[in-house]
């Protein structure tokens, strides 16, 4: 990237922080001041959750009530701004706008479900006698989601980043005497640590549950388990291109692992493409439109005769994509492309 | 990466990976900080045993071009230098030319060829480059 672009770039994380503290900051001070200013007109503890009837089934002490709001909204925001700043996700329009949609609806299902929980317990003397919940529902459902949705419009406002232009080609030596092959790996850090964690916990709830400690336990281990796998599996992808075949494999143990003969693929290119398109990490997509998404970014896109086609989120994708096309230009010369 | 195997080379094997390694480094297919795909990768894609390629690593190693480092992996540390990267190709020049019949005496005369052709042309621009 060029300079001039890097420092408009800074200017705009610099107004963007701004305004994501801004909004932070003022949720946080609603969350803390309304609480505070009605503190001589509550019951503690005051009613906190609602059951399907409408009536009050469940309390939380005062102080609890606020600081579990304010604690929850923290974190929320926290994660929210970091992640939206980063360089990648901040100069892509579609992203951000998302981020912004979700910290917007976050802030505003925080602010209304607190107003309503105060207003029902407004001069009650205890929880148990706090007003029904009926109407509220629908406003505590709606009004979040219209705030997402400016939220969004406002994330829409900046630039928006074109790709990067394509690298020059590499040069591809396809000499009788030669055996070039291409090699990949991706891997997703922060994947493997979310397996080990799962995975840990499992380990040790089926142990407590095992031990008649936690009987209940049993519930959540399959779970943990279930995120465990997957986690381990998509934590990593290889790519293996050789005159023969194609190969793609994921997980640490490189199975599940597909191997695709070079005379099924019809072409080979690269794209860039982000979570946020695909739906997220992970195996996206039906088979024939699927994407292997480790990381947002550049892609290997493969086209099979058949039809159907695979991206991959790996690095180095148009070195992979020249010695394809290359190879199958050399196996089919009749192919014109 | 992109790695190419020339399969009429007759050094040992282990040799022949770690001269397509280091080529790759310095063709720029991979530039210092950048990690290797991991060795059982790279012996599943070049059809080698894995412990072939943790040899050639090693030596890549020793030659101070690569850097292992535990968790993360093998990483290219820097590109060789000139003499080490023409030391290659002229290796790769010598095995091409005795694919034509040319032994190494006529890859020399040939060099002084060029180079008497190259004297030969004073103010020309590769003259000034050479200047």
């Amino acid at each position: 990237m060029t300079d001039p672009h890097d420092r408009s770039v800074t200017g705009f994380r610099t107004r963007f922080l701004l305004a994501v503290s801004a909004w932070a900051v003022l949720v946080a001070a609603v969350l803390v001041a309304v609480p505070l200013a009605f503190a001589d007109r509550l019951p503690d503890p005051l009613a906190t959750h609602w059951g399907p009837s409408g009536r009050p089934d469940g309390s939380m002490p005062f102080a609890a009530f606020v600081l579990v709001l304010v604690v929850l909204w923290v974190v929320v925001a926290g994660v929210g701004a970091g992640v939206g700043a980063r360089a990648r996700t901040l100069v892509r329009r579609t992203p951000r706008a998302w981020y912004c949609a979700g910290l917007a609806w976050a802030g505003g299902l925080m602010v209304v479900t607190q107003a309503f929980t105060i207003a029902a317990n407004l001069d009650r003397g205890d929880w148990t006698r706090a007003a029904g919940m009926s109407w509220q529902v629908v406003v505590i459902v709606a009004a979040p989601i219209a705030l997402g949705a400016l939220g969004r419009l406002a994330g829409l406002r900046g630039p928006d980043v074109p790709p990067a232009p394509p690298r020059t080609r590499p040069r591809i030596d396809l000499d009788p005497g030669k055996r070039p092959v291409w090699v990949s790996t991706t891997t997703a850090p922060w994947a493997a640590w979310l397996a080990i964690v799962a995975l840990a916990a499992a380990v040790a709830l089926a142990g407590t549950a095992l031990s008649g400690l936690f009987p209940g336990g049993w519930r959540a281990v399959v779970p943990l388990a279930v995120v465990g796998v997957v986690g381990t599996v998509l934590s990593s992808v290889s790519v293996r291109v050789v005159p023969e075949a194609l190969t793609v494999s994921v997980g640490p143990l490189r199975w599940p692992s597909r191997r695709v003969r070079l005379d099924r693929v019809e072409r080979a290119w690269v794209e860039e493409r982000y979570p946020a398109q695909v739906g997220g990490w992970g195996y996206r997509g039906l088979p024939g439109r699927a994407t292997i998404m480790i990381r947002g970014g550049e892609c290997l896109v493969v086209r099979y005769t058949s039809g159907g086609r695979l991206a991959i989120s790996v690095d180095d994708a148009e070195a992979g994509a020249a010695l394809l096309n290359a190879l199958i230009a050399r196996q089919r010369p009749s192919v014109e492309r | 990466m992109l790695l190419t195997l020339d399969l009429n080379d007759p050094r040992p094997l282990h040799e022949q990976v770690a001269a397509a390694i280091r080529r790759a480094i310095g063709a720029g297919d991979v530039a210092p900080g950048d990690r290797l795909p991991p060795a059982r990768d790279l012996a599943h894609a070049l059809g080698v045993n894995a412990n072939t390629v943790l040899r050639s690593l090693r030596d890549l190693r020793d030659e101070g071009l690569l850097e292992f480092r535990r968790g993360r992996g093998v990483s290219v540390l820097r590109r060789p230098d000139g003499r080490e990267a023409l030391r290659t190709r002229a290796r790769d020049l010598l095995d091409e030319a005795a694919r034509y019949g040319l032994t190494t005496d006529d890859v020399v005369a040939l060099i002084k060829d060029v180079i008497k052709d190259l004297g030969e042309d004073p103010g020309d621009d590769s003259g000034k480059e050479m200047a």
